[in-house]
Formats: structure tokens, C-alpha cells, sequence
């Protein structure tokens, strides 16, 4: 009798754990610190969805797990950059999204929609936008002494530059620099911007694609590339911290949420989709983490001096030379070949 | 002696079970991918080929392994240091007192080591704790760049590590027998030569076995080189994950990952040889 009653108890406890795993669970796979802690409370107050959150510090990370689940443990709902939105999508990663289980979607920003990257929104829905361009802190840099980013190769910067742990963003500098596209796929371009980043290597003090506002939070280092999200909430602990689009252009990019073919729950991601499309939701993601966000309902309700600040919101001028970044098809090779002799070379 | 209880059988089926599964296996298809070809899609692909091999042969990787077996040797020197007065003093201990010593240097394993070596940033950063500190009872003025150095690294590393040191060094230092280091002070050696004709030799097998255990490690860990050197590549470990990862070159990460175990059993190898000649030299010495 005691052992039917052991076994009854296990019985429940596995069908409880699998209607969980089943209903009420959203597997969400995100940059570090790119959504507020609110949001996923709120998210699961109000729909008792558990969201299980997972974070990347870059593309290739994220698709390398990506590839790598099988289909009982993969994710949800995945936020990649749009050169590899393109990626996954002909590579036949993506689950296309059903527009009309979406609530919201007309509020984007027809200006972020239907890119080359993924015509139509087929399998992509714009999350937040944002900048890679250059961080100093005031207290130990002029202001407005450095406006290029060839200013970042002057030697009083010795060991006392961040650049983020990101092949493609780092490139973009070094083809910015010698008057080449940052989505430059020309083998001659890529090497010669490498070359020049080994000019750049003995400044580096710090590589860091998780949270790069920190090392100039932590007085490591005084100037160097950084995220404008980043660099607005850097600002916010410590006013001396500062923005700069150089003047040769800063890397844009957008990144989207995507549903990955094997996921589980598909409703919830929908559900949740649609939580983030709300304009309240957006406006609370945007003035926590200083991205732009491409809803515009969420732009109306957004804070006046937020709204200006350009950090967050660039204006016509801030974006001039500024490039979106691309998926460069094979010559992704020739990127990675150099990335890795760039961060192997020893000086 | 032969006969097999049901016990025996299970303990050795468990035991077996999870060698093959969680060793053999796992070495077996890093040992496969090794000699296999980049996919963009599956990962790796036929044919056969030595190609990763001689690419590990480039310059480039020679001199980031040397770099790593650099920084592992340093680490591990610092660490005998530190350890081997430490486990001496720890041996000298009343006996009630030494389980609770030894209950302290253990303790640091119920925290992750990497939840640690974030710790260590705190106290390492510009406008950290130690840099606080000096400059508050004025020993310093500006504060002084620890981050992001080889340095931090190195302190990381002996953090982690010194257990793996002290722990064999005390318990070569529990079997040294008084007597004999009495025996010596009464045939007229000086301490200095007790030290080395006595206590040395007798502690050597502990010596080489928490070097070991601080070395081998000490070239794989890639997050104190990530968190505390700035992810400049500073490790062979750091390579093996950036490939796994990021390049998404999975053979050419195995070669590199087969080198490092080809590395380590070899000093295994060494480390065995010297035990054995340790062993034969006190024998003939006993039997002179």
C-alpha cells in the first residue's frame, strides 16, 4: 500500500512537471542585459507563463547553441542581429511568423520593416535598434578631442581602450577607418582593415561584448568603442562617460525576435511577442536599457528628454556615414580567419 | 577471492558505466572530430584529414601555448610557495585543530568559481577595494592598473587553484615521520640540511602531485582569462572555446583540445617515472 502511494505521488509529480514543461514555460534566448527584469515579471504575473531565460554575448555564440539543441531542449523565442535574422532564415532555422496572432505589428516603424534582410517580416519582428560607436570618459579625455575613430590609435591611449568582443563591429572600424564599407566582402579590404587593427591591438586593454559599459564604469578604461545603450546607462552611474558617433560612421543594427523551428511553445512566444509590442512594454524597455525602440506607439508615449536624448535617439546628423550591418555571405570566413590571428597575435 | 557478490558487480557496472560514458566517449569523439573536416551545417564533415594538426603547428598557436604553459608555471610556483610552508605549518597543528584547518582551506569550493573570480574583479578594478584601501592609508596616490593584466590572471588562477596544492602537500606532510627529522639533527645536519637532504626528498611525490593538479588546470581555464585579462586570448583553453563557439570550428578545437591532453600526459608520464626513481633511490639508500 505504502508503495502504490510512492508511486502515485511520483506519478503526479512527473505529470505536473510535464504539463509545465508543456504550457505554461517560455525558453528565451537574449543578449545580456538587453530586457529589463520588470518586463519578465510582468510577463509572468499577468499570463503565469515562467519565462526561462538564457543570455549570449554574441551572434556566433547564440547560433552555434542554436545548431546545437536538439529539438527537446531548444528555445522559444531568440533575439539575433539582423545579419543573421538572414542567416537562419535561409538556412531554414525559422518558424515564418503569423502576422495575424500579432497585436501591435502595424505600430512598427515602417522605416524598420520589410529590410533586405528578411523581406516582409516573414520570420522577424523588430525588437530594439541601436548604435556601436565611441565611449570616453571626460575625466581623463578632453572633450571633443576625439571625434574619429582613427582618434583611437594615438598613442596616449596605450592599454587604455575597450573594444567589444564582436568580430564583425571591430572590423567595421578598421574598414571605416581605411574609407572601405563595413560590410566590405572584398578578401583585400578585410585585410588590410585587419592590418591596421594590429596597429590598434597595444591600446586595447579590454574586450568585452557582455556588458561594456563596465570596464569604463570601473576606471579601466578611458575611451573605446561601446554600445549606445551601454553607454546611456554608464552616463546615467556616472555623468563623465560620453557618447561620440565619429565622424567615419557608426555601426547600426537592429536585432528582431525570431521564432527557432524546433521550439516548444510557440503560443507563448507569441504571447510574449506580443507583450514586448505593447506600447507601454516598449516605452519601459527603451527607457531601461537606452535602446531605440522600433514601436512607434511606445515612441508617443516616451519621456521628452529621453526622447531627445541622443545617445538613445540619434539625429539626422548623428547618422550620417552610418551603415547598417549586413549579412557578407562567405566572406564570413575570411572575417573569422583574421578575427582569430587579430586575437591570437601576441604583441 | 574470486567469488562476485551482487554488490561487487553493481559497485563495478556503475563504475564502469560511467567511465565509458562520461570519459571514454566523450574522448573518443573529440579524438574522431579532431582528424574530420569544418561544417557549416553539421558541424564536421568527411573526409579525413591532418589539416587541423598543421595548422596547430602555425607560429601563431606555438606561441600561444607557450604562452599558456608560461602563465600555468608561474601560477604553480606561486602556488608551492604559498602551500608548501602553509601545509607544513597545518601538519604541525594539534591533531583536533587540523580537521577544521583543512574543513577552511575547503570551504571556498561551496562557492562557483566563477561567481570567485567576479569577486576578484571587485577587489582588483582602478576603483576597487584594494586600490581603495592603499590610497586611503596613503601608501599610494594613483591607483594602480590590476585589471586586465596578465597579473589578475595570475593572481586568479593561484586563488582557485592553491587547494590542489595544499591538500597533497599535507598529507605527504602527515606521513613525514618526527623521528627521522630528529634522527638527522642528531647526526649533526644543521636545519637548512635537514630541509634539503629530509624533509625534501620525503616530501617530493606531494610536491609534484599538487603541481600537477595546479598546471594541468591552470591551461584550461579560460574564464579567469576571459573575465580578469580582458578576453585577450592570454590561454590554450581560451582558443579551444573560441573555436567551439565562436569560429564554430569544431575539428580544429579538438586538435587543439587533443594537444592539451597530449601536453598533460605527458607530465602524468614524467610525474610517474619520478615517483618510481624516488622510490628505487630511497631503497638503495635504506639497503646502503
Amino acid at each position: 500500500m505504502k508503495f502504490r502511494s510512492l508511486l502515485l505521488c511520483a506519478a503526479l509529480v512527473l505529470a505536473s512537471l510535464s504539463t509545465f514543461a508543456a504550457d505554461k514555460v517560455l525558453y528565451l534566448y537574449n543578449w545580456s542585459e538587453y530586457l529589463p527584469e520588470s518586463v519578465i515579471e510582468g510577463f509572468e504575473k499577468e499570463t503565469g507563463i515562467k519565462v526561462v531565460y538564457a543570455t549570449f554575448d554574441s551572434n556566433e555564440a547564440m547560433y552555434a547553441k542554436l545548431r546545437l539543441v536538439d529539438a527537446k531542449n531548444s528555445y522559444d523565442l531568440v533575439v539575433p542581429s539582423t545579419y543573421y535574422v538572414s542567416k537562419m532564415r535561409k538556412e531554414g532555422l525559422l518558424a515564418p511568423i503569423d502576422k495575424h496572432k500579432l497585436v501591435g505589428f502595424d505600430k512598427l516603424d515602417p522605416k524598420l520593416l520589410n529590410r533586405f534582410f528578411d523581406p516582409g517580416n516573414e520570420y522577424s519582428v523588430p525588437y530594439l535598434w541601436g548604435s556601436t560607436g565611441i565611449a570616453i570618459n571626460t575625466d581623463e579625455v578632453k572633450p571633443g578631442s576625439i571625434t574619429r575613430w582613427v582618434d583611437l590609435w594615438r598613442p596616449e591611449f596605450k592599454d587604455r581602450l575597450l573594444l567589444t568582443n564582436d568580430m564583425r563591429e571591430v572590423f567595421h572600424v578598421g574598414l571605416r577607418v581605411l574609407g572601405y564599407s563595413g560590410n566590405s566582402t572584398d578578401p583585400k579590404q578585410i585585410e588590410a582593415a585587419y592590418k591596421k587593427l594590429t596597429t590598434l591591438v597595444p591600446n586595447v586593454r579590454v574586450y568585452d561584448s557582455e556588458a561594456p559599459r563596465m570596464p569604463y564604469l570601473e576606471g579601466e578604461t578611458d575611451a573605446g568603442m561601446i554600445w549606445n545603450g551601454e553607454a546611456f546607462q554608464a552616463h546615467g552611474e556616472n555623468p563623465a562617460i560620453e557618447y561620440i558617433y565619429p565622424e567615419e560612421g557608426a555601426a547600426l543594427w537592429m536585432d528582431s525576435l525570431v521564432i527557432p523551428k524546433r521550439a516548444r511553445n510557440v503560443e507563448n512566444a507569441y504571447r510574449f511577442i506580443n507583450y514586448v509590442l505593447r506600447p507601454d512594454v516598449g516605452k519601459a524597455i527603451s527607457e531601461e536599457i537606452g535602446y531605440a525602440t522600433p514601436n512607434m506607439g511606445s515612441l508617443a508615449l516616451l519621456d521628452v528628454s529621453l526622447r531627445n536624448n541622443r545617445t538613445v535617439y540619434p539625429n539626422s546628423m548623428d547618422l550620417k556615414n552610418t551603415e547598417f550591418q549586413i549579412d557578407v555571405g562567405d566572406a564570413v570566413k575570411v572575417y573569422e580567419k583574421y578575427w582569430e590571428l587579430l586575437k591570437a597575435g601576441r604583441d | 577471492m574470486k567469488t562476485r557478490t551482487p554488490f561487487k558487480t553493481a559497485v563495478l557496472t556503475v563504475t564502469w558505466g560511467w567511465m565509458i560514458i562520461f570519459v571514454l566517449l566523450p574522448n573518443l569523439l573529440v579524438f574522431s572530430s579532431s582528424f574530420l573536416q569544418r561544417d557549416e551545417l553539421e558541424f564536421v564533415r568527411l573526409p579525413v584529414t591532418l589539416e587541423n594538426y598543421t595548422r596547430l603547428l602555425d607560429p601563431l598557436y606555438g606561441g600561444v601555448m607557450l604562452h599558456s604553459l608560461w602563465m600555468a608555471a608561474v601560477t604553480t610556483v606561486v602556488c608551492l610557495l604559498l602551500g608548501y610552508p602553509f601545509a607544513f605549518a597545518v601538519s604541525r597543528f594539534p591533531a583536533r585543530l587540523k580537521p577544521l584547518l583543512i574543513f577552511l582551506v575547503i570551504v571556498p569550493f561551496w562557492t562557483n568559481s566563477l561567481v570567485r573570480t567576479y569577486a576578484m574583479k571587485l577587489l582588483l578594478s582602478t576603483n576597487g577595494i584594494v586600490n581603495d584601501l592603499l590610497i586611503t592609508i596613503g601608501l599610494i596616490d594613483e591607483p594602480l592598473r590590476m585589471l586586465y593584466t596578465e597579473g589578475a590572471v595570475i593572481a586568479g588562477l593561484v586563488y582557485i587553484l592553491l587547494p590542489f596544492m595544499i591538500l597533497p602537500l599535507y598529507a605527504v606532510f602527515e606521513q613525514l615521520r618526527r623521528d627521522l627529522l630528529e634522527a638527522s639533527y642528531d647526526l649533526g645536519a644543521g636545519r637548512w640540511e635537514t630541509f634539503v637532504r629530509v624533509v625534501l626528498p620525503l616530501t617530493l611525490p606531494g610536491v609534484i602531485a599538487g603541481c600537477l593538479l595546479v598546471m594541468l588546470p591552470a591551461m584550461g581555464m579560460f574564464f579567469t582569462a576571459d573575465v580578469l585579462g580582458g578576453a585577450k586570448n592570454l590561454l590554450v583553453g581560451n582558443i579551444i572555446k573560441n573555436q567551439f563557439l565562436d569560429a564554430r570550428d569544431w575539428p580544429f578545437g579538438a586538435a587543439a583540445s587533443l594537444m592539451l591532453t597530449i601536453v598533460m600526459a605527458l607530465l602524468l608520464l614524467a610525474y610517474y617515472r619520478s615517483v618510481k626513481l624516488i622510490r628505487r633511490r630511497g631503497n638503495d639508500v635504506a639497503l646502503a
